[in-house]
């Protein structure tokens, strides 16, 4: 769910620029640091971007009739970490601006706050919280997406209810009303792309098991030991 | 290709520099976000479009096309400011939200414009490699433009992809929209992750020291459109002042 170009106030638009930037800052010092050790990693990024903006480019079908796509945070989350996540997510918020004027560049601090930390840091504490209690791949992976995307949508909700207050209620009546109204497409949404992530994950590990271990999602199987007489 | 991007490379701005582009692009988005929406957005939305639809050569069309999605987000978005909720009935008809709902509307519709003369002027692979004048690693620039030129492949591929499932019936009942869809997800990583090992065995056999220059086309800039930009801006401004002061 992206905020659209100009829809912030100029205060509101800069406030959240100021405080998505550490993230974004901390991601890209991350990815600078892995870069330097391991120039090789470049590439490997740059498919992860791509393939994050790619996901966004898949139409769910969705049970109100119209077609939504998916965020891809939670799936990009569990397999590149959060601080990457808020460093692509970013840059991937950049190019949908720039290309598909989806978002905006005034309000690319509030969507990546949302959409590039807020969203992969829940997501990734949701599967992490969900292997750690004994819950395998495919169920951690639903929980991540699912959550992941309605965290992004009650950040956002909650944006636009900062912005613009209601008349009677406030900040709270607002989020209520924000809330209530992206509730229709975002709800069925984060049911959905939960439920897509574990396929897609699924058929990755039927089909590309070495480089899910390449990421970490996968452990790798032991060494065979040599047993000698 | 985008649309947006397919106009950022045959309008008629295609050949001017990035930088200069951006001063009078991103000038009139600051202009049209900071200054009073009435009758600031009245004034920036006419001049952006103008110069898109004018100078710069860009269909209607395609502007059309790119701010249907954006200008039905900003119209939901504006709805909930026209009722109030919390009172007695619950909720109710606010008609003071009418003139704030308004003022939004414009604001955001001005600033699109101004995102969309950017958008549609500007080539992202011009604009990336000059950013690490402003300070952005070259790392970052780096990953940045490896996701630009992946996309568009991987773009293809899936639209390719689709394309077979629709034709094999793939998208018929629900359970096999999610298995197609899955499929696409699947594919698309697949592809990613191929092309990225691909590119690194191709760079490592030329000598990869882990930075990818790539060269850059040399745009001189112009002193007499970044002097009009100036003024356009300093015009726009005054305008939006004195008719505030007027109206």
């Amino acid at each position: 769910m992206h905020i659209a170009e100009g829809y912030l106030p100029p205060l509101h638009a800069a406030a959240w620029t100021v405080v998505a930037a550490p993230f974004v800052v901390h991601g890209a010092r991350a990815v600078v640091r892995q870069v330097r050790d391991n120039p090789e990693s470049k590439l490997l990024l740059g498919a992860a971007g791509a393939f994050t903006f790619v996901l966004s480019a898949l139409k769910i079908p969705s049970v109100t009739g119209s077609c939504s796509h998916p965020t891809g945070t939670g799936l990009g989350a569990v397999l590149f970490r959060p601080p990457v996540m808020a460093l692509l997510g970013t840059i991937v918020l950049f190019f949908q601006a720039t290309l598909l004027a989806h978002g905006g560049l005034t309000t690319l601090g509030a969507n990546a706050f949302s959409m590039a930390v807020v969203g992969p840091w829940v997501a990734y504490g949701v599967y992490r919280l969900v292997r750690s209690v004994g819950g395998g791949l495919g169920l951690g992976v639903f929980f991540a997406a699912a959550l992941g995307d309605l965290a992004t949508y009650c950040v956002t909700s909650a944006q636009l209810a900062l912005a613009f207050p209601d008349a009677t209620s406030g900040v709270l009546g607002s989020v209520l009303k924000f809330g209530s109204i992206f509730a229709v497409t975002q709800i069925p949404l984060a049911v959905s792309e939960g439920l897509l992530t574990v396929l897609v994950v699924r058929l990755l590990v039927r089909v590309s098991p070495a480089e899910l271990e390449r990421l970490g999602l996968l452990k790798r199987p032991s060494e065979p030991t040599e047993v000698t007489a | 290709m985008l649309p947006l991007d397919v106009a950022a490379y045959t309008n008629r701005w295609r050949a001017r520099h990035p930088g200069e582009k951006a001063f009078l692009s991103l000038g009139l988005l600051v202009l049209a976000v900071a200054l009073p929406p009435w009758p600031g957005a009245a004034v920036c939305a006419p001049v952006a479009l103008g110069l898109l639809l004018g100078p710069a050569g860009v269909a209607g069309r395609v502007v059309w096309r790119a701010a249907r999605v954006p200008l039905g987000f900003v119209l939901v978005g504006a709805a909930p400011l026209l009722v109030t909720v919390g009172g007695t009935p619950w909720p109710a008809w606010n008609p003071g939200g009418l003139v704030p709902a308004a003022e939004l509307t414009a604001r955001a519709v001005a600033a699109l414009l101004c995102l969309l003369l950017f958008a549609a002027t500007t080539p992202l692979a011009e604009l990336l490699p000059r950013l690490q004048r402003v300070g952005v690693p070259a790392a970052v620039i780096e990953i940045a433009s490896l996701i630009y030129r992946l996309l568009f492949l991987l773009l293809e591929s899936l639209r390719v992809v689709r394309e077979a499932q629709a034709l094999r019936l793939g998208f018929r009942t629900w359970r096999t929209t999610y298995r197609s869809l899955a499929g696409q997800g699947a594919s698309v990583f697949l592809r990613a992750f191929d092309r990225a090992r691909r590119l690194e065995q191709g760079l490592a056999s030329r000598g990869y020291d882990g930075q990818l220059r790539v060269q850059v086309v040399s745009r001189p800039v112009s002193r007499p459109f970044v002097a009009a930009t100036a003024a356009l801006l300093v015009a726009v401004t005054a305008v939006v002042l004195e008719l505030r002061s007027v109206l």
